[in-house]
């Protein structure tokens, strides 16, 4: 067992920091009683994600392990945690609010780096392959229409979008 | 009338006040004030030989009005009244001040400023002494009767302890039978005694020679002359005063006859209707005509007025030896008089079909605490087996789920409190009489915080019952077998656990009876967020409502487990014995009055009044005009502070009587620094100037202290007024905004106080000349340091430039 020091873990300004994020808010309700982590999908499958965790974690303090690993990413969004929680804890948004914090300071996963690449330069996140377009047809669907990518640029210029994404992705 | 002849005595409490204020001074410029007519100095004023010289000044020197400056104020000023009423003169014409502690100790670093300032406060005494009118004492009857409502543990505790005390006690159950959720519940912890065991009561002991407790069947408890009990029976109406309420009560029928019928159960057999037996969770039928228990009170039988088939049957009524069944009876309206009322209407267990995921309701396998409670009882519907509704067969493993709709923001936010300890009553009765039964307890956290409690849980792990940290999120049922998978995380082992089960035991959570808040209206009474019934103050005045004479007890203000409601309920039996025990209410008229020609019938007050004392009548047509009751005025000045009219005003704190004390306050300086009015309300306001006087906290002498009843009496043109009298700054000490003396009072001052500045800043004045604080007696500290830096604020800010003013 390795023991820690508390001192060293702002315990009080990652909590706020977080309540004060949109989605944040309920995090400090959460008294642990362990639905969440019994409704994850995700948590039964892997070790590497648990919510009640995750918000535990945050509630100590353990900002550079929460913002820098890779469990805030592994989360589905499938909400049932959020539905069933008693004390109203919005599990899924306070996880969003870690992600976003996680990505102010540079902490992205590749893949959401490719997917943000992917939306500012051809409007999709998941790219289209031939064989898809070849398939549509086959199982009686419309082809694909343009992404419509001038339009979907301005919108995401407008929100700060691109500036989050370092600058050789989004050229 | 009468000339005002003022006495003033001046104490220097054993010169310790002589080496700080030059009470010579003092003394020859109380002289001078017109209306003085005797001026006395001593060495202490509130006991033995100078109490002596006032009686003997009121009598001999004629004097009407006295001004004493005394230390303990508290406790001097009521030996002082006390001794002045005795000597003829009315208790309301005595003005007490604090030399000590409002003035020679927190200025000892000053003496020339602070013997200044004791100028101002005896200006102000006596100024105001001269406006102080005579109260009226006032006497109201008060019937030695009380009505209790709720026939369980707390209702009948309450209605013994007064039935004993020789009052007529009249105790209304709204069910067939006495006994409430305790008889249900069957045994309580952590004990495993009866739950509807109750104390013997006196006439028990006296007649009998029963010392022993015993179930309500059992007890003389029905018996007690001056108790009478009505049960299958409702409050509807309640009218009155305090001490004179007159209550009506609609008794449904029993059909049968509580006189004639013994209880010989022939009844039943004959009986051709058979319903689910609801008071036993539905586990067995019962007849139309039936007890719940066999040990009940009244042992007499009832009919279930939706289930019998009255004279298309009537099969009961020829098979009764005693004639007992009257299937013609009607409900009846029964008229009461009494004093005062005890609510005890108790709690009931919340229904968990709302939470979805749990599937109550859906799965006959998923009960609550209180239908498990009915299969362990011995008299319950399985004979105190525990079996699986689906099949009537024994179940042997069980998981039981705590927090079920408590703790839970979605449905009932408060902990439920008692359900552990039931959880984990029920787990250990269970496992006593089966050693091979499998119980598992989910829970958030064990609350058990009560005497004794902690060893039960220890025993209960002694036992073999497995606990798993965690609130499970689902329950899943095989529908070809029933039974059932619990989803649930163990969070201290980490591990995500499908606990099998024959049966789930959900510890639904405790909320308030479905009629609380049609009562609550009925008895001009609150509930607090939780919907219970609201306790005036849980700490200074448990068990009393914001009406004197309106009690509460048990369950009816939060869930609690029986010891806990009988104590409550002595303690409602005690204020209504207190209350009620004269025959009659004394009190002085220290009570708001109306000018009737102002009043302009906006409701404000009666809305406002913390104590319900404030009515609208009819006067004239179309028109109405606030009235206050003086019976149940408690004398705050809340509702002055209301009125936009000013209609309102209070005795003893007439608006003419706070301005002359205020001008006087603040007609003398003596210091280099701004004067700063600081008005106090009597209760916690006060008390903290008291304190930090009284650890010497040393504060500038430029602060003057202003005593009022509550600063909710304040208006804002009041605080204006201060500024044109001469202060620079103003303060408001009160107590904390939630723990107002008169819960409203504090928080709507702090309203008015912020509307103020806005208003200052229209007029010009900056608005930080007028600040709130709220403190407690033991923040003396706080109040010292807000005075101080308040002066300093008001020092860099310069003087005070009023419009108008040149």
């Amino acid at each position: 067992m390795t023991y820690e020091k508390e001192e060293k873990r702002p315990v009080i300004e990652f909590s706020k920091e977080i309540s004060s994020r949109l989605g944040g808010e309920t995090i400090t309700f959460c008294y642990q009683c362990g639905t969440c982590a019994s409704s994850c999908p995700v948590a039964k499958t892997t070790e590497k994600f648990n919510p009640r965790e995750v918000i535990k974690q945050s509630l100590l303090g353990e900002r550079q392990e929460i913002l820098t690993g890779e469990a805030i990413w592994l989360c589905c969004s499938c909400y049932n945690c959020q539905e069933r929680c008693p004390q109203k804890v919005e599990i899924a948004d306070v996880i969003y609010a870690l992600r976003n914090t996680a990505i102010k300071e540079g902490n992205i996963p590749n893949i959401y780096t490719e997917f943000a690449s992917g939306l500012m330069n051809e409007g999709r996140i998941v790219p289209i392959s031939k064989f898809l377009e070849k398939k549509r047809p086959e199982v009686g669907l419309p082809p694909l229409k343009p992404a419509g990518i001038d339009a979907l640029r301005k919108i995401l210029s407008a929100t700060g979008f691109d500036k989050l994404w370092p600058k050789k992705e989004a050229s | 009338m009468v000339k005002v002849k003022v006495g003033v005595f001046l104490s220097d409490c054993e010169k310790q006040l002589s080496e700080i204020l030059d009470f010579e001074a003092l003394a020859s410029y109380v002289k001078k004030v017109p209306d003085v007519v005797f001026v006395a100095k001593g060495s202490e004023f509130w006991r033995g030989k100078g109490l002596q010289e006032i009686v003997d000044a009121v009598k001999s020197k004629k004097i009407n009005r006295v001004v004493v400056a005394e230390s303990l104020p508290k406790l001097s000023e009521i030996r002082i009244v006390q001794a002045v009423e005795e000597a003829g003169l009315n208790p309301y014409l005595v003005e007490v001040i604090d030399l000590k502690d409002h003035c020679a100790w927190p200025h000892r670093d000053t003496p020339s400023e602070a013997t200044e300032k004791a100028k101002a406060m005896l200006l102000a005494a006596i100024e105001r002494a001269k406006l102080l009118e005579p109260l009226e004492k006032l006497e109201f009857s008060a019937l030695k009767s009380v009505l209790v409502i709720g026939g369980g543990i707390a209702g009948m505790q309450a209605a013994e302890d007064l039935a004993d005390l020789g009052f007529e006690v009249h105790l209304v159950e709204k069910e067939p039978f006495l006994g409430g959720l305790a008889a249900r519940a069957g045994r309580f912890f952590p004990t495993d005694d009866c739950a509807i065991c109750i104390q013997s009561p006196a006439s028990d002991v006296k007649t009998i020679t029963y010392t022993s407790r015993k179930c309500v069947y059992r007890s003389g408890f029905s018996e007690i002359p001056n108790l009478k009990i009505l049960t299958n029976a409702r409050v509807v109406g309640i009218e009155g005063v305090p001490g004179n309420y007159r209550v009506t009560i609609e008794k449904k029928p029993r059909y049968v006859d509580e006189e004639k019928c013994v209880a010989c159960d022939l009844c039943t057999t004959v009986c051709p209707v058979e319903v689910p037996d609801e008071y036993n969770a539905k586990l067995k039928t019962r007849k139309a005509i039936y007890v719940n228990m066999p040990s009940v009170y009244p042992p007499t039988y009832v009919i279930d007025e939706n289930a019998c088939k009255f004279q298309d049957c009537a099969k009961c009524v020829e098979v009764c030896p005693t004639k007992a069944v009257e299937l013609d009876q009607k409900s009846e309206k029964i008229t009461l008089d009494v004093g005062g009322v005890i609510v005890a209407t108790g709690f009931k267990e919340y229904d968990p079909s709302v939470i979805k995921e749990y599937h109550y309701g859906d799965y006959p396998n998923v009960i609550t605490n209180l239908e498990l409670a009915r299969m362990i009882d011995g008299f319950g519907p399985t004979n105190g087996v525990v079996v699986k509704p689906s099949d009537k067969k024994p179940a042997k493993k069980i998981v039981m789920v705590l927090c079920t709709g408590s703790r839970d923001r979605r449905w009932n936010p408060w902990c439920s409190s008692i359900c552990c300890m039931i959880s984990l009553k029920h787990a250990m009765l269970i496992k006593e009489a089966d050693p091979e039964a499998d119980i598992t307890i989910c829970y958030i956290d064990i609350r058990t915080t009560g005497r004794e409690h902690e060893y039960y849980y220890e025993k209960a792990r002694e036992m073999g019952i497995k606990f798993v940290k965690g609130r499970p999120t689902e329950i899943v049922e095989d529908p070809e077998d029933h039974i059932l998978i619990v989803d649930v995380e163990d969070a201290v082992s980490r591990r995500f656990l499908e606990l099998e089960a024959d049966l789930v035991v959900l510890a639904a959570s405790m909320v308030p009876t479905e009629d609380t808040k049609e009562l609550a209206q009925l008895l001009g009474i609150e509930v607090d967020q939780d919907g219970f019934f609201k306790e005036y103050n849980a700490k200074l005045r448990p068990t009393e409502t914001k009406i004197r004479g309106v009690y509460l007890c048990g369950g009816a203000t939060f869930p609690k487990d029986a010891p806990t409601s009988s104590l409550h309920a002595h303690s409602a039996a005690v204020k209504a014995a207190k209350f009620l025990s004269t025959g009659k209410i004394e009190k002085y008229q220290k009570t708001a009055f109306v000018n009737e020609d102002y009043c302009g019938d906006c409701e404000f007050c009666p809305v406002t009044c913390p104590f319900g004392a404030i009515t609208l009548e009819p006067k004239g047509e179309d028109h109405f005009v606030a009235k206050v009751s003086d019976l149940k005025c408690e004398g705050c000045g809340i509702c002055v502070g209301t009125c936009p009219l000013n209609a309102i005003e209070l005795r003893h704190s007439r608006p003419n009587q706070m301005a002359a004390q205020m001008n006087a306050l603040l007609s003398v300086n003596g210091t280099s620094k701004p004067l700063v009015l600081a008005i106090c309300c009597s209760e916690c306001g006060h008390t903290a100037v008291d304190s930090s006087g009284m650890a010497m906290m040393q504060y500038p002498a430029n602060v003057r202290v202003m005593k009022i009843p509550c600063t909710g009496i304040l208006q804002v043109h009041q605080f204006l007024e201060a500024f044109k009298a001469g202060a620079q700054g103003v303060m408001v000490v009160g107590c904390k905004t939630d723990g107002c003396h008169y819960e409203v009072g504090s928080p709507k001052t702090q309203k008015k106080v912020h509307l103020t500045k806005t208003l200052l800043k229209e007029y010009g004045i900056e608005p930080e000349r007028l600040e709130m604080f709220n403190l407690v007696y033991i923040e003396g500290d706080k109040f010292a340091e807000a005075a101080q830096k308040m002066t300093e604020r008001l020092e860099k800010m310069g003087t005070l430039q009023l419009m108008g003013s040149s």
